[in-house]
């Protein structure tokens, strides 16, 4: 089933790059732009929570979180500030689908931005963006600008008041760390500290931003929402996969298209709108136009390196919120998928994998601030040649137990790590037990 | 970044200078921009840190300092956040800042060979700037443009599809 109207990008042309531009408020609003919101703002706050929990759209950022039902978890008002941060940290390697939205419908989002508070009583919203976001950022400020010129925030805000405060965004620019993705680092820096994870609970829902009751989403998430209020959730339920037969309705599925991005040696690498649910053979088939000619598909990392790698037999992988049970990964991530061809070494993917681990973890947790830098150490002995089935034995034991999942972090970068390192390694123990298979004498000791 | 910091702190230049970083000026500026977003002053730090380095080129002691004062932190507050940001440099840098992504997709369409004639062109390795302060290297981590990998930063410039061939070309036209 192809996507004959794609939700996402809707004002973005798919295809060759080089003709898009950046859609203005006068543009956003000439095709339909915030009809959603003036909808939203007839209706009552908790109705729309509800619209979203039906549509079951699930987070955009990587954990898969049911965006209805985050909304629901904030507690009444009681008269001191709400916040909105929203996540345009898109750090995790070969990511890079929220910049797209950014740089050419950032509209979209903000509507969804102002819905959200509305639904959630929240007064103020920022919009965390990573440094190294140069002109996204500057056009992000421009179209913000435009929305509060336009009554959209601001004391003529068309929402009036909420939480009995003037709706304001702002854009807070990054400065270069991958952890301030995960939200509660996200919140610390905007605190103006260091990107320092929390430990959990107290939840965002409940003690977010300046201890106060927090939502956090993702740019796509949010993207997402005018399509939903303004069409309804049955509407958006067309999309994607449905429900397997027999599953309980408190199991979210996988509703709704996806922004997906290719990267690696295909023809046409970029980021891509489809349902939930495509085939990675597909994506790249169709999207991608293919593998470059002489390369021959391996493997691939299909929602960042921290979702671990789908091997070789695994080219028909079905892209959806499922794939971690099916596929032996960790979940679908941010569908971002980078091809791996036949002629680059797992090991030196292993190895860059913990290399960019040890380089960004916080180091506020043992095991993942030594454990990744170890890893990264007995990976680059491997790689040169010098490893010893010892070494490979080590790091087995070493990347299956790291990660808050074992209870032994604060955040999930060093499940990140875990899974990445893993997988490869099972998927590809061949290529490890070559580098380290021949016994060579060094002195007179033999290793 | 994070925990692996180099600690420049101790070769720091604490050199002074009479005229302060934060003119009255800036500091309305500041006043007017960046506090008011945030329920608590130390919230506009970063913003602020951008500011300066933005001007400076780099983030001198001395200008760390009146940070502090100005948002109501002690300076080694200041510190502790701005060191664990890869973006803040705490010596001068070049007038280019080069920032080559080395992540999965980049090492898989080349990054290595080209990080190497980068080196080899300007003689300068990670983290290290050219005598004649043109340029500073950094070897970093994914920076969201995949798909037109290998790709860098080039100050704010984002350029893509990167080769041994073309970055020469690239470089030779900086001014
Ligand atoms: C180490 C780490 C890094 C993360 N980086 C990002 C990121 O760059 N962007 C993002 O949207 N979510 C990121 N996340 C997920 C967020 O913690 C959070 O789940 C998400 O922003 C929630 O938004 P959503 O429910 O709309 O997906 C990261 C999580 C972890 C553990
Ligand atoms: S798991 Fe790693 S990145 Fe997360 S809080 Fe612990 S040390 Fe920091």
């Amino acid at each position: 089933m192809a996507l004959d109207t794609p939700i996402l990008m809707k004002r973005i042309p798919q295809g060759n790059v080089a003709n898009r531009q950046t859609v203005w408020y006068d543009g956003y609003v000439a095709t339909g732009g915030y009809a959603a919101l003036d909808k939203a703002i007839a209706m009552e706050p908790s109705k729309i929570i509800d619209e979203m929990k039906a549509s079951e759209l699930r987070g955009r950022g990587g954990a898969g979180f049911p965006a209805g039902m985050k909304w629901s978890f904030l507690p009444p008002p009681d008269g001191g500030h709400r916040f909105l941060a929203v996540n345009a940290d898109e750090s995790e390697p070969a990511t890079f689908k929220d910049q797209l939205l950014i740089n050419t419908d950032p509209h979209m989002m903000i509507e969804g931005i102002a819905i959200c508070m509305k639904a959630c009583h929240l007064d103020t919203a920022y919009v965390y963006i990573r440094g190294e976001y140069h002109h996204h950022r500057v056009t992000l400020e421009k179209a913000v600008q435009e929305a509060w010129d336009n009554g959209i925030f601001g004391e003529k805000s068309r929402m009036g008041q909420i939480n009995g405060r003037t709706p304001r965004l702002f854009v807070q620019r990054g400065a270069g760390a991958y952890i301030c993705g995960e939200e509660t680092a996200l919140l610390e820096s905007l605190e103006g500290k260091r990107g320092w994870p929390r430990n959990k609970p107290p939840f965002p829902a409940v003690s977010g931003a300046f201890a106060r009751p927090t939502v956090i989403n993702n740019v796509e998430t949010l993207a997402t929402v005018p399509a939903i209020i303004e069409n309804g959730a049955a509407w958006f339920k067309t999309h994607g996969v449905a429900r397997p037969e027999g599953v309980p309705p408190q199991v979210p599925a996988s509703y709704g298209t996806k922004l997906y991005g290719i990267s690696g040696p295909v023809n046409n690498p970029g980021v891509f709108e489809d349902h939930l649910g495509i085939k990675l053979s597909a994506l790249i088939g169709q999207h991608g136009k293919g593998m470059r000619a002489g390369k021959q598909f391996k493997a691939a990392f299909h929602g960042g390196i921290s979702m671990g790698v789908l091997g070789t037999d695994q080219y028909d992988a079905v892209l959806d919120f499922d794939i971690g049970k099916r596929c032996g990964v960790l979940g679908l991530g941010t569908a971002c998928v980078t091809v791996i061809p036949q002629d680059v070494s797992m090991v030196a993917m292993a190895r860059n994998c913990a290399r960019f681990y040890s380089h960004e973890s916080c180091g506020q947790c043992t095991p993942c601030r030594e454990g990744s830098n170890w890893a990264y150490k007995l990976l680059s002995r491997i790689e040169a040649g010098e490893g010893t089935t010892a070494d490979l034995d080590l790091l087995s034991e070493l990347a299956g137990s790291m990660g808050s999942m074992p209870g032994s972090t604060i955040c999930g970068l060093a499940d990140g790590t875990s899974w990445a390192i893993r997988t490869i390694l099972q998927k590809f123990w061949n290529e490890f037990e070559d580098k380290v298979a021949k016994p060579r004498f060094v002195g007179l000791a033999l290793r | 970044m994070a925990w692996i910091t180099q600690k420049s702190s101790a070769p720091n230049d604490l050199g002074r200078r009479a005229v302060p970083y934060l003119a009255p000026a800036t500091k309305d500026r500041f006043e007017r921009d960046f506090i008011p977003r945030y329920p608590t002053r130390r919230g506009a730090l970063i913003q602020v840190l951008h500011a300066i380095q933005d001007e400076v080129g780099w983030l001198p002691m001395q200008a760390m300092e009146e940070v502090a004062q100005f948002i109501g932190i002690t300076p080694s507050q200041v510190v502790d956040t701005a060191t664990f940001y890869e973006e803040f440099f705490f010596k001068p840098r070049g007038k280019y800042t080069l920032w080559v992504c080395q992540s999965v997709s980049c090492e898989i369409m080349g990054s290595t060979a080209l990080q190497g004639k980068i080196s080899e062109k300007l003689g300068i390795h990670h983290g290290e700037t050219t005598p004649d302060g043109k340029f500073t290297l950094m070897h970093v981590e994914c920076i969201g443009a995949c798909g037109g990998a290998p790709c860098a930063l080039c100050n704010h410039k984002l350029h893509e599809n990167l080769s041994s061939d073309n970055v020469d070309a690239i470089l030779d036209s900086l001014p």
